[in-house]
């Protein structure tokens, strides 16, 4: 499976008709982007500063502000652009699903495959999660919520196909499952898993997530 | 203990107890080690040479309080009643009520757990042998009060637990939950695993 990223390959959906300043300050953003990206990657998010993404970039400070409100922000905007890459490939895995628990699994594995490409990055976003302001869990929020709906929709045929229990807690399942998908990335980071290992493992925690679920 | 070595533990508690501190006042990243040296009335210098970085302080500083809180699990443990999802209950109700008094202390702990940039003399949470012991003890002896099957896969269950109970902090994190609220959602999140782990009739 390949995952480009949007900032990088944006450029094939602009409109014909930008004029020719609209097109530079794109250009500026795109370059800024992946300058942030490389750095978040590197440094994680506290220790890239704008002062170093401008660097990087090779423009001034004031250039990037321009652009770009402040880290945050160009932050957020790395995220959800990752985000909307593989959203609709989530969807089309736990769509292929024939079960809960391999809809599940089909959903997640996107995920992992995705983010293991660029563990340093999602390592930096975890942690930011956990310190950041109410602007960066808004955003986080959303982005979750599309994935929590594709989570409870995967439920929600299970109990429909009769697999759970018509008065399961799906909302209650999908957090549990949540939590274990991103408690995974640990091992990841400390461990070394691989792919494979990250879902062969969620497939045994999903296993007993639903053992009370079942019908 | 020779005077020396007197010096430099007390240097280490005054560095441990400032840093703790500090994180929970200002938040960890804002935390600078100058600042830990300035509140403990140490120099830099000798801050770096008990402890490598930042991140092993912070490391430092929660095994000291986990290792106190853990003491008073042993004593504790015993006089738990109930099934053993009461139980489980209570072990996270009293975490978050302990954990809550210093929440961004805590919060920067679990943030650390997953930093890119990972030290050596660190033990992130989630790695912590005490907790998952008790739990999995708790959860072992379930199966002679008979409300847990024997066949569960006992450290996967222990693992998700903990799962949970991390992410619960987020409550906390992003709308300023109190322990009452985070150990209700933990209530829920065994409920449900609970009834996968009974026996089956």
């Amino acid at each position: 499976m390949s995952f480009v990223s949007v900032n990088i390959e944006s450029g094939s959906e602009t409109p014909v008709k930008l004029t020719r300043r609209a097109l530079a300050k794109q250009r500026t953003r795109e370059r800024v982007l992946s300058a942030a990206r490389q750095l978040f990657s590197e440094r994680g998010y506290e220790g890239a500063t704008i002062r170093d993404i401008a660097q990087a970039a090779g423009m001034s400070t004031g250039a990037v502000f321009a652009s770009f409100s402040d880290k945050s922000e160009l932050f957020d905007e790395i995220l959800t652009a990752d985000y909307e890459v593989i959203y609709a490939q989530m969807k089309q895995a736990a769509r292929d699903g024939e079960n809960v628990a391999d809809a599940l699994i089909g959903l997640f594995g996107v995920a992992y495959s995705f983010h293991l490409e660029q563990l340093p990055l999602l390592q930096a976003s975890i942690a930011v999660s956990w310190t950041r302001s109410d602007a960066a869990e808004k955003r986080a929020r959303g982005d979750i919520k599309h994935l929590f709906a594709l989570i409870n929709d995967a439920l929600e045929r299970g109990v429909k196909a009769g697999e759970l229990k018509a008065d399961v807690n799906t909302k209650l399942v999908a957090e549990i499952a949540w939590d274990v998908y991103v408690a995974n990335y640990r091992r990841a980071v400390f461990d070394g898993w691989t792919v494979e290992n990250l879902v062969a493992h969620l497939r045994e925690q999903l296993t007993l997530i639903l053992a009370g679920a079942r019908a | 203990m020779g005077v020396r070595d007197e010096q430099k533990q007390a240097t280490r508690e005054r560095v441990l107890e400032a840093a703790r501190d500090l994180f929970n006042e200002t938040g960890y990243e804002e935390t600078t080690i100058r600042a830990i040296a300035e509140r403990a009335g140490v120099s830099v210098g000798s801050v770096f040479t008990t402890f490598a970085s930042k991140a092993e302080v912070l490391s430092h500083v929660m095994q000291r309080r986990l290792g106190d809180l853990y003491a008073e699990f042993d004593r504790v443990l015993p006089f738990l009643r109930g099934t053993t999802a009461d139980r489980l209950c209570s072990i996270f109700a009293i975490h978050y009520e302990f954990e809550t008094r210093r929440v961004r202390l805590f919060l920067a702990h679990i943030a650390a757990s997953y930093s890119p940039t990972n030290d050596p003399g660190v033990t992130p949470y989630g790695r912590n042998e005490h907790l998952a012991d008790m739990l999995e003890m708790v959860l072992r002896d379930g199966v002679g009060r008979g409300d847990v099957r024997p066949d569960l896969d006992f450290a996967l269950t222990v693992e998700v637990l903990k799962a949970c109970y991390a992410s619960n902090y987020r409550l906390a994190a992003a709308q300023g939950a109190d322990a009452a609220t985070m150990s209700a959602a933990m209530d829920r999140q065994i409920g449900l695993i609970a009834s996968g782990w009974r026996p089956r009739l």
